[in-house]
């Protein structure tokens, strides 16, 4: 058996309480059970290492002093931020005799190692375990985390809109600044400037300001993505990132930027070539 | 094709120029024949709507007559495709416009280099003629300044400059000084003279009486007729 570790790391439920022990005045030197809390139950409680707590099966009830050993922070997990869940962790044994339920638990986690044949463990545990069922993290995570598949979708949505929304936009604008500039294309194609020479300057103006202003955009994103991540990283103590910049995210933005702004370009000198230059001059 | 009067830099034989303008047709030019000889300096003049832009439209090769002939250079041009009159315009004809149209983010050289870029001159060699270019209408030290840096004089001799780029047979200019203070416009009317006196033939149309004056020759237009040539 594969068995490295049991973590020991059961949530403290209804059943359970943690609260500030009174400080005797002079207290014997007893070597205290440690407890480890997460910071958000650290800041709210207003704990830090080394402060006394009491913890009991009830709020109120007489329970032991523990010692606050570690702040730990959680880890990013996604399921678990909007939550409001306090941690706490203990002693196995110490969790068992408060909690009431002996040496009985709801679930508990098995570390592997790196070479670990994990399907055939999983299978050995379902057969011996009786009553209970293995389950691999990552299929657990899969399983918790539909919800944000389903927000994940919708701004999946949300972003198809807006890149469509965009493109009519920029398509528009393009159309107007060029128009903006009849008179001096309508100057240049009488000095005898080509069509062709026309519509490949206004392509690569286009896609020059295409690619600067994505370029603009990633840094824009980039800026915003570390002040969200600050900020809910600080609301909801997680080290979850709420938003990234990815490389695979700047070569999309940037290449839909370059492909729109030359479509634009095209489309917008299109119309003004065709046109003659006498009619651009308004005559 | 020929238009067989090679001696006339412009050639013009009974020349009609018919609009659509709703229902009826507006007859803008009515049998106008007119010749401009090499090295002449032509003032086209006329009331407002007897037909001096349309006129010069069709020197110009940018429109085509609805009957008549027009031959540049001993080329005629009254049938032309578009790709043919861009290219024949080119190589051919320096345009002078009322508004200068200079591309704003462009410097004066790069202005008037870039109907040579578009002529295939090497890079170097159309530096070097701008610069010529430039340096022969005063703006020698402005070489690196934008339009917006320059005062409209200065545009405009730029713009000359710009139409003088490929060494046309004819300069064509519609209302130069239109944009222009009396002593801006009196320095280009004596750029046009220098220009004229070095070999350029020009035609220009204008409601200026200084600058007609200043031409070798007027053509008076009225109704979309040439009457007194």
């Amino acid at each position: 058996m594969l068995l490295a570790a049991l973590l020991a790391s059961l949530l403290v439920q209804g059943s359970a309480s943690v609260g500030r022990a009174p400080v005797p005045a002079a207290a014997p030197a007893i070597e205290r059970r440690t407890i480890a809390i997460d910071e958000a139950f650290a800041a709210r409680a207003h704990l830090k290492i080394g402060d006394l707590v009491s913890v009991s099966s009830r709020p109120g009830a007489i329970g032991d002093t523990v010692t606050v050993g570690a702040i730990v922070r959680r880890g990013a997990d996604p399921s678990e931020v909007a939550r409001g869940d306090l941690r706490v962790r203990m002693h196995l044994d110490q969790l068992q005799t408060i909690a009431g339920y002996g040496d009985r638990v709801d679930r508990f986690a098995i570390a592997t190692t790196p070479a670990a044949d994990i399907p055939r463990l999983i299978d050995r545990i379902n057969r011996v375990a009786f009553g209970f069922k293995a389950y691999r993290s990552r299929d657990i995570a899969v399983e918790t985390s539909r919800t944000f598949q389903v927000v994940s979708r919708f701004h999946r949505a949300i972003g198809i809109i807006t890149i469509v929304a965009s493109s009519v936009f920029l398509l528009c604008i393009m159309v107007l600044k060029v128009e903006e500039r009849r008179r001096d294309i309508a100057a240049l194609r009488l000095m005898g400037i080509s069509r062709a020479t026309v519509v490949r300057a206004i392509v690569l103006e286009a896609a020059v300001v295409a690619v600067l202003g994505s370029a603009l955009g990633v840094v824009l994103g980039w800026v915003v993505s570390l002040f969200v991540n600050w900020h809910y990283q600080a609301l909801y103590r997680t080290p979850l990132e709420f938003s990234m910049v990815t490389p695979p995210t700047v070569v999309f933005a940037v290449s839909l930027s370059l492909a729109l702004g030359i479509v634009a370009g095209v489309v917008a000198s299109l119309r003004l070539v065709r046109t003659p230059p006498l009619a651009l001059f308004g005559r | 094709m020929s238009a067989g009067v090679d001696s006339h830099i412009v050639s013009l034989r009974d020349v009609r120029r018919d609009y659509a303008l709703g229902a009826e047709r507006v007859h803008a030019l009515q049998g106008v024949t007119l010749d401009v000889e090499r090295g002449d300096y032509v003032a086209i003049v006329g009331p407002s709507g007897c037909g001096k832009s349309t006129l010069l439209n069709l020197i110009g090769v940018i429109d085509q007559p609805t009957s008549g002939t027009v031959a540049i250079a001993g080329r005629r041009v009254d049938a032309m495709s578009d790709r043919e009159a861009t290219q024949f315009r080119l190589r051919n004809i320096g345009f002078v416009f009322q508004r200068f149209y200079l591309l704003p983010i462009l410097s004066a050289l790069e202005n008037v280099a870039l109907p040579m870029a578009e002529a295939k001159v090497s890079k170097g060699v159309r530096t070097e003629r701008a610069a010529e270019l430039l340096k022969y209408v005063g703006l020698g030290n402005r070489e690196r300044h934008r339009p917006s840096e320059l005062s409209g004089g200065e545009q405009q001799r730029v713009a000359i400059a710009r139409a003088l780029a490929n060494g046309p047979t004819l300069l064509l200019a519609d209302e130069p000084t239109g944009e222009l203070d009396a002593r801006t416009g009196a320095e280009i009317i004596s750029l046009f003279q220098r220009l004229n006196a070095d070999g350029t033939t020009i035609v220009v149309v204008t409601h200026d009486e200084d600058l007609a004056s200043a031409a070798r020759r007027k053509v008076h237009m009225r109704d979309g007729r040439v009457v007194d040539a």
